[in-house]
């Protein structure tokens, strides 16, 4: 008993994490349909930003999200006006364009990364990173819980935005049906940026937390990116709660694979890519649409 | 022009260029050599994959796993003694099921959604080369000495690029490449008019991903040693995409275009020290450059620009007075 | 018709182009030089290293280039050093060095660093006949192909069994039981498995002495290693032996402790008393022994001199990366004033037969083995509280004596 308990605290916490990463992907995603590259590069710069402000100011990482939430927002809407509204949009879906657009920014920001702060690796040491408490019987680290925290206040962030704001409905309404929004009168164009923004904010913020974690060069967040992409995929790559449990998925699949079989960990990206395939495949609404589909279809027959 | 001519036109000039690249090295250097092998192995692998990806308008980032698998069915084969040009064949075959199990699934998924399958499965196929023994696992393959002959390579390597590019506008033309062109426009309309796009899609898929394992293949041949982090690379998949996209989507001068800018461009940007510290902002400002501006690539910026001067040029010439 | 324009158009730029590199390269061989072209992962996964390296290796460089270059067969001759970066792609890396040996007719190559990128590059130098001499990978498998490749560092067998030994000699003096339980991870690499073969050879040279609880190989950049430390847990080994590159150290061992984990002796190979890696971890890097191809303890003169040398120059304490491209290069440079002309093979001979008898590496000697690489000692070095380091291995360089079982904190 005491095991199912470490695995389900363990992949609460690891989910926590994942999730962050993918709701920026998750937002820019649902609005535009744009499959965001330089996610990544964002999640470095995040990473370095977080660096600079704690190892020049000496700034909590946690501390920290307060400008680099703002700051990432800024930059990301920049992004957009700047570049990705210029795309000639293709018919309804979206284009390749962006996502080598958003690979060039990519390489562009590792660049700008290995001129500022080289290719050393580099880490962030606070008194609270080593240390653990201890939850429900586990043993845990610090920082783990921290990012879970802050994890967990951003999706019910986002869920406020998006079910209780004027801006939350654009979004979901330029999500579901560009056109039909703006025949509603909203600015898509406006949601875009903002939808850009707050996409960007949230990869950055992920950055931050990633830092408190992990050491990380300008090549970091490759492998994070490709994990994001399991998640938004299991996700339904529209729903913001989806994101919450397919992280939740993935990461109780690795601990139980990783803890309590005796399959090579090497294996486990493995599952989790032919996971994100399956589900593609299974499931194109992403499993909450599948339940969400069942559910609403056996509403209307009744 | 009638398409037969043109078909013509293009045989001749493949030809040409043909005979032009295998006396090559009677008078070029074997730096310069490299460079055109290089440019070779790009041109087949944007042109292959400009078959699935601008003909038929599937976009798949997963074609690092036809290079692994071609790569690595030559190197364990030839480890085995079997001579390696002798394992190209298997390699095709290989490469084209392979591609078949993949399609028959992901093929269902449409636009970014059969995107991101595709990079799903190449991740997979990398992580268990690198997690199995009899691949060699993570240290690679070396293959065996004495297997490695420059002149061969080249002249293999130029033979199937000029191969490739011929083949790529052979099918364009054909009732094969209109079908293809259908389905790209509009899947629904052309299933209306009767087209299987399951079996075009697949087929295409197939022979794609079968010329780019000989390639890969080669390019066992000539690098004598692979390990999955160089055959089964993500960005690697990302440049083979690239090319195509920054020469002209669908056409075919443009993926050779494409390969031409970055595989050399690449390879000439690395070994000058002066540009070295750049070289990833310059790929990327490019990158920027042409999807911001051109999105038609560079061969659709071609054609404004000739545009453009055939509309000055015909200006009438305005009155003094 | 449009495709044909561009047919035509792209035949005239591949025309132009080819014409454009046609043209004749630089003079080869001017008067008094010497061209040495290397290839290193200046960008990219292995950039930390990487960088390091090409650091080093331009500031050997510079250094016999101002005390007037190196006399080759009577002449004296400056270095001309052309090094490039191969972005850590292992194919590219091959074609650089390619590159360098036919382009810039480069007379020696200096490899670069990292098992797969020099494997890589390692077939290039039997093709052409061009001396080629790595300080940056150990892998055995790469050696005893070719004899015109050469390489300085050890091989990592070799570091594993230099770490039994030490434990063997901690059992010896009563520190620690005999029969203990070893955990054994390693990463997904040519590096870990070489690690595991050391290990492997030494039990069963030595049988009885400890024996394996668990062994486990991991990814590089694994982003969670709680469920793999979960697994080593549940194994209860005495011994925790882990062979891994530094993100993966500092994110393994971070969750090592948190998760509280408590083993007798803690080793992550070659890691663990480098300045990023206390950085990373503050104090639970202590008492963790490493094991490596240089520490800047080593009680030699040559190595205070090299010390001082450095810290004067860039301001900071050598790493063991600076120190072994640096005596690779300092290696070559030795063969060079040995070798009676230029030519590749009186250089590659030279190479074959150089013996530097006050090398700054462990054992203060430096010469290549039959296969190519050089097979030198390792020292074994433990942290100490307060940032200190010892080394506590062979008894001949001691500094302190090791601390064994680590304190329970």
């Amino acid at each position: 008993m005491r095991d199912l308990t470490a695995v389900i605290v363990n992949s609460l916490l690891a989910a926590g994490l994942y999730a962050t990463m993918s709701y920026g992907l998750a937002v820019i995603y649902g609005v535009m349909r744009i499959i965001n590259l330089a996610h990544a590069g964002i999640l470095m710069l995040g990473a370095y930003a977080t660096f600079t402000l704690y190892s020049r100011f000496g700034l909590d990482p946690f501390l920290s999200l307060a400008v680099v939430i703002p700051v990432f927002f800024g930059f990301g809407v920049l992004l957009y006006l700047a570049m990705v509204k210029r795309l000639p949009r293709s018919q309804a879906g979206p284009s390749i364009e962006s996502l080598l657009l958003l690979f060039g920014v990519w390489l562009v920001l590792q660049n700008l990364a290995y001129a500022i702060w080289s290719g050393d690796t580099q880490s962030i040491l606070t008194g609270y990173t080593m240390k653990s408490v201890v939850l429900f019987g586990v043993r845990v680290g610090v920082p783990s819980v921290a990012v879970f925290a802050v994890s967990a206040a951003s999706l019910l962030a986002l869920q406020v935005i998006l079910q209780r704001t004027y801006l939350g409905r654009a979004i979901r309404a330029v999500t579901q049906n560009r056109d039909a929004a703006m025949i509603s009168g909203v600015n898509a164009d406006r949601i875009s940026a903002v939808a850009f923004g707050i996409g960007t904010a949230f990869a950055g913020a992920a950055g931050t937390l990633l830092a408190t974690m992990y050491a990380f060069t300008p090549d970091f967040g490759r492998s994070f990116l490709l994990k994001s992409f399991c998640i938004i995929v299991l996700a339904g790559m529209e729903s913001v709660a989806g994101v919450a449990a397919g992280a939740f998925l993935l990461a109780l699949l690795e601990s139980v694979v990783g803890g309590y079989s005796s399959l090579p960990t090497s294996f486990q990206d493995a599952l989790s890519f032919t996971l994100l395939v399956i589900a593609l495949v299974a499931f194109p609404q992403g499993l909450l649409g599948a339940f969400g589909r069942v559910a609403s279809r056996r509403r209307s027959i009744s | 022009m009638r398409p037969a001519s043109r078909w013509v036109r293009v045989a001749a000039i493949e030809a040409a260029a043909l005979v032009f690249l295998l006396a090559a090295p009677r008078f070029l250097e074997r730096g310069t050599l490299n460079d055109i092998w290089n440019v070779a192995f790009a041109v087949i692998l944007a042109s292959a994959w400009n078959l699935l990806g601008g003909f038929a308008g599937q976009v798949s980032i997963g074609y690092s796993a036809f290079i692994g698998i071609g790569a690595y069915t030559t190197a364990l084969l030839a480890l085995k003694g079997v001579n390696p040009y002798a394992t190209l064949p298997l390699a095709a075959l290989f490469a084209a099921t392979f591609s078949l199990v993949v399609g028959l699934p992901t093929f269902r998924l449409r636009g970014p959604y059969f995107t991101i399958a595709t990079i799903g499965v190449s991740e997979a196929v990398r992580v268990v080369a690198a997690g199995v023994a009899f691949t060699g696992g993570s240290s690679g393959l070396r293959m065996p000495a004495g297997s490695f002959s420059f002149t061969r390579n080249y002249a293999s390597m130029v033979i199937l690029a000029v191969a490739v590019v011929a083949l790529a506008a052979w099918v364009k033309e054909s009732p094969f490449g209109y079908a293809l062109a259908a389905i790209r426009q509009d899947i629904d309309a052309a299933e209306a008019l009767g087209v299987n796009s399951t079996k075009y899609k697949l087929l295409v898929h197939a022979l794609s991903a079968a010329i780019v394992a000989v390639a890969g293949s080669l390019f066992a041949i000539n690098f004598q040693y692979i390990s999955p982090g160089s055959v089964f690379d993500f960005r690697l998949s990302l440049s083979i995409v690239l090319m195509p996209i920054v020469g002209g989507l669908g056409t075919i001068a443009g993926p050779v275009l494409g390969a031409l800018l970055f595989g050399y461009l690449q390879i000439k940007l690395l070994s000058s020290p002066g540009l070295r510290d750049s070289y990833l902002f310059i790929y990327g400002t490019m990158l920027i450059a042409v999807m911001l501006f051109e999105p038609k690539g560079l061969l659709g910026l071609f054609h404004r620009l000739r545009r453009g001067l055939a509309r000055s040029l015909s200006r009438p010439v305005p009155d003094a007075g | 018709m449009i495709s044909n324009c561009g047919s035509i158009i792209l035949r005239v730029l591949l025309a132009a182009a080819l014409a454009a590199t046609v043209l004749p390269g630089a003079l080869t061989a001017a008067e008094g030089i010497i061209k040495v072209g290397a290839v290193l992962p200046v960008t990219g996964k292995e950039s930390k290293i990487g960088g390091a390296y090409k650091q080093a290796t331009e500031f050997a460089v510079k250094e016999v280039n101002d005390a007037g270059g190196v006399t080759v067969g009577g002449k004296a001759m400056k270095i001309e050093l052309t090094l490039l970066d191969d972005t850590s792609d292992a194919a590219k890396s091959a074609q650089l060095v390619e590159q360098l040996i036919t382009q810039q007719k480069v007379d020696v190559v200096i490899g670069g660093y990292g098992s797969h990128l020099v494997q890589a590059q390692s077939v290039v130098p039997e093709r052409y006949g061009v001396p080629y001499i790595s300080g940056g990978a150990g892998a055995r498998g790469i050696y005893g192909r070719s004899k015109w490749v050469f390489g300085t560092l050890s091989p990592v067998d070799v570091l594993s069994s230099t770490q039994m030994d030490f434990l063997a000699s901690l059992v010896a003096a009563g520190k620690l039981k005999k029969g203990l339980k070893i955990a054994l991870l390693l990463e997904n690499t040519e590096h870990g498995k070489d690690y595991a073969q050391g290990v492997h050879d030494y039990l069963k040279a030595h049988p009885g002495d400890f024996s394996i609880a668990v062994e486990e190989s991991f990814e590089l950049n694994t982003p969670d290693f709680k469920p793999l430390l979960t697994r080593v847990a549940a194994a209860k080994a005495d011994l925790f032996m882990a062979d891994a590159h530094l993100e993966d150290f500092i994110s393994m061992h971070r969750t090592f402790t948190q998760m509280g984990l408590y083993f007798q002796m803690v080793t992550y190979g070659a890691r663990g008393a480098d300045a990023a890696a206390r950085k990373a971890l503050g104090a639970a890097t202590d008492y963790i022994f490493a094991s490596g191809w240089w520490s800047d303890l080593l009680p030699y003169p040559q190595v205070k001199a090299f010390n001082a040398k450095w810290k004067a120059a860039t301001g900071s304490d050598p790493q063991w990366y600076h120190a072994t491209a640096y005596e690779t290069v300092r290696v070559l440079v030795t063969a060079l004033g040995k070798a009676a002309s230029l030519k590749p093979e009186a250089l590659r001979s030279a190479l074959a037969a150089v013996d530097l008898k006050d090398s700054i590496l462990p054992g203060a000697e430096l010469k290549f083995s039959s296969s190519g690489q050089a097979i030198q000692p390792f020292v074994v070095t433990q942290n100490k509280p307060n940032n200190k380091v010892d080394i506590v291995w062979p008894v001949s360089s001691k500094t302190g004596d090791p601390v064994a079982p680590v304190p329970k904190s």
